[in-house]
C-alpha cells in the first residue's frame, strides 16, 4: 500500500519536473530557434530604394545630434537624484561637483481635526532658479506649526520668523519650494525636508555661486 | 493439501495493484507527454505568427540596405531621443549597443547607468531592419507598470496633539526594509521590458534560492501560465521582452522617476 503510494507519488513528481523543464528551458529554446521557424529568419534582400545614401545619412545624424546636445545648458545647472538624495551639479557636460542632499519625505500631515492636508514630496520635472538670497529668513508656513502639535499663530507672529534655519543661502524655484542649507546635519542624505532640497554648507555655497537666475534644475 | 486459496487471492490483489500503478503511470505520462507537445508545437506557432503579423504591418516598405543598417539605427535613436526631448517628463533611454541605460529629461541626461547584463527575447534577433524601425523608431509608451517595491510610496500622518507627542513622533526611526527590485513595464507595441537590480550574481543567485528573486518569481509564473493554458485548452500567448540587469538602488531611482506613461527610446 505504502510502496504504490510512493511509485504513484514518484509518477507525479517526474512528470511535474518534466512539464517544468519543458516550460523553462525545452519551449523556450525552441521558440528561440531559427531552425523551427526558418521562414523569418533575420536577411535583408535589395540595396534599397535608392533615396538614402551612406553620406546623407552621416549629414543627417550628425545635424540631430548637434540639436541634441543643444538640449543641454551651457551654463551651469543642478540635478538632483530624490531617490538617492544626491545633488550634481553640472557645467555644459562637465561635472563639476557632487555629494549628499535632502528631499521630500514623501508624507501627507493631516491636521488634528483632519481637515486640513500637507503634502510633502519634491515635485520631479524641470524647474528654473527664480532668486537668489543671503542670509535668508525662513517664513514659517502654518504646516510648521502643525507638525510641532504647536498652536497656529496669525500671519506677521514674530514666532513665524527664523533666522539660519535655511543656512547662509537659499535659491528659490517657485511654488514655495528651494534648494537652502540646515540645521539638521545629521538628516543630510535622507529624505526628511518638505520637499525643499537642502545642502551641507559648502556644498550650497558651490551651488549658489554656480547658479544663476534663469539657471537649470532637473530633479528626478 | 494446502489450502492457498487465500494467499492466491492476496497475491491476485497485490498484482492489480501493481498494474493499477503501472496504468496510472502510463496515463499521466501520456497525458503530459501529449499536452506539452501541443502546447510546445502552438508556443512556437505563436512566435511565428507574432513575426509574420510584424511583417505584414511593414509590408509594402523598401527593403533596407544591409549596409546602411547601422546607420540607420544611429539616425533612428537620435531622432527618438530628440521625440522623446519634446515631453515634458522624465524618459527612458536604453542603448543595448553601448550597454547604458539613461534617465532624461528635456533632451538632458539625468542619470546614466550601466547595464551588468542583458537579454532579448528570439523575436528581437530575428527582426528585419523594416520590423526594427516600425518597433524601436520612434519612442514607445509605458501602458503598465509592475513592480517589487512600492513605485511612489506615501507615508500619511496625523499631526500631533501636542509638543510632546511631536518630540515622540520625531525620535521614532523607521528601519530600512532589505528590498528586492525588479520591476517590469508592458509596452505599447506589445512586448515587455523587465528590468533587475542585482549587487552581484552571488546575491542574485542566493534570491532565487529564497524564491525572492526576479528570475525565480518570473519562472514560477510562466509555470503557471502554461498550465492554466494547457488545462483550459487555451492557445498560449508570446509577448516577446528583453531583460536588463542593473545595481539595484539604480533600479530603484529610474522605477520612482519614471511617469506612470513614460516615453522610452530603445537601440538593440
Amino acid at each position: 500500500m505504502i510502496r504504490t503510494f510512493f511509485i504513484n507519488l514518484a509518477i507525479l513528481v517526474v512528470g511535474i519536473l518534466f512539464f517544468t523543464s519543458m516550460v523553462l528551458f525545452a519551449i523556450p529554446a525552441l521558440q528561440e530557434s531559427t531552425v523551427v521557424l526558418p521562414g523569418i529568419a533575420q536577411g535583408e534582400s535589395g540595396s534599397g530604394d535608392g533615396t538614402v545614401n551612406q553620406a546623407s545619412l552621416e549629414k543627417d545624424i550628425s545635424k540631430l545630434q548637434a540639436k541634441l546636445d543643444k538640449l543641454t545648458p551651457a551654463d551651469a545647472y543642478i540635478i538632483i537624484n530624490t531617490s538617492e538624495n544626491h545633488f550634481y551639479l553640472y557645467k555644459g557636460k562637465q561635472l563639476i561637483r557632487q555629494g549628499l542632499c535632502s528631499t521630500g519625505k514623501n508624507e501627507r500631515l493631516v491636521s488634528e481635526e483632519r481637515n486640513k492636508e500637507y503634502v510633502f514630496y519634491t515635485p520631479q520635472g524641470v524647474k528654473t532658479v527664480k532668486g537668489k538670497q543671503k542670509n535668508p529668513v525662513w517664513a514659517k508656513p502654518n504646516w510648521a506649526f502643525i507638525e510641532e502639535g504647536l498652536p497656529i499663530p496669525p500671519p506677521g507672529d514674530p514666532s513665524r520668523f527664523e533666522s539660519g534655519t535655511l543656512g547662509a543661502y537659499k535659491l528659490t524655484l517657485g511654488d514655495g519650494y528651494m534648494i537652502h542649507g540646515t540645521i539638521y546635519k545629521r538628516f543630510i542624505g535622507q529624505s526628511v525636508t518638505h520637499g525643499c532640497v537642502r545642502l551641507l554648507d559648502e556644498d550650497l555655497e558651490a551651488v549658489y555661486n554656480a547658479l544663476q537666475v534663469g539657471s537649470k534644475v532637473y530633479i528626478y | 493439501m494446502k489450502d492457498h486459496s487465500d494467499e492466491g487471492f492476496d497475491s491476485l490483489f497485490e498484482k492489480k495493484k501493481r498494474s493499477g500503478a503501472k496504468l496510472f503511470a502510463i496515463l499521466f505520462f501520456g497525458i503530459i507527454i501529449v499536452s506539452t507537445s501541443v502546447y510546445t508545437y502552438l508556443s512556437v506557432g505563436v512566435v511565428r505568427d507574432r513575426m509574420l503579423v510584424a511583417k505584414s504591418q511593414v509590408e509594402g516598405a523598401a527593403p533596407v540596405d544591409p549596409s546602411l543598417i547601422d546607420l540607420m539605427k544611429e539616425k533612428a535613436w537620435v531622432e527618438s531621443r530628440l521625440k522623446m526631448a519634446a515631453g515634458d517628463s522624465v524618459g527612458l533611454s536604453i542603448d543595448l549597443e553601448q550597454h547604458t541605460i539613461q534617465l532624461e529629461l528635456k533632451g538632458v541626461v539625468v542619470m546614466n547607468s550601466k547595464i551588468r547584463d542583458f537579454s532579448t527575447s528570439g523575436f528581437f534577433k530575428r527582426m528585419d531592419g523594416n520590423v526594427y524601425f516600425a518597433m524601436f523608431g520612434s519612442p514607445l509608451t509605458i501602458q503598465k507598470f509592475e513592480s517589487s517595491i512600492e513605485k511612489n510610496p506615501f507615508k500619511v500622518v496625523i499631526a500631533p496633539k501636542n509638543e510632546a507627542e511631536a518630540e515622540a513622533a520625531v525620535t521614532k526611526k523607521d528601519s530600512i526594509p532589505d528590498e528586492n527590485v525588479f520591476w517590469t513595464v508592458k509596452l505599447d507595441r506589445d512586448f515587455e521590458l523587465n528590468i533587475q537590480g542585482i549587487d552581484s550574481v552571488a546575491e542574485s543567485q542566493s534570491k532565487y534560492k529564497l524564491g525572492k528573486g526576479f528570475e525565480f518569481k518570473r519562472n514560477l509564473k510562466n509555470i503557471v501560465n502554461s498550465f492554466e493554458h494547457i488545462v483550459k485548452f487555451k492557445k498560449p500567448t508570446y509577448t516577446p521582452e528583453i531583460l536588463i540587469s542593473i545595481p539595484e538602488n539604480e533600479a530603484k531611482a529610474i522605477l520612482r522617476a519614471l511617469p506612470r506613461n513614460a516615453s522610452v527610446t530603445i537601440r538593440i
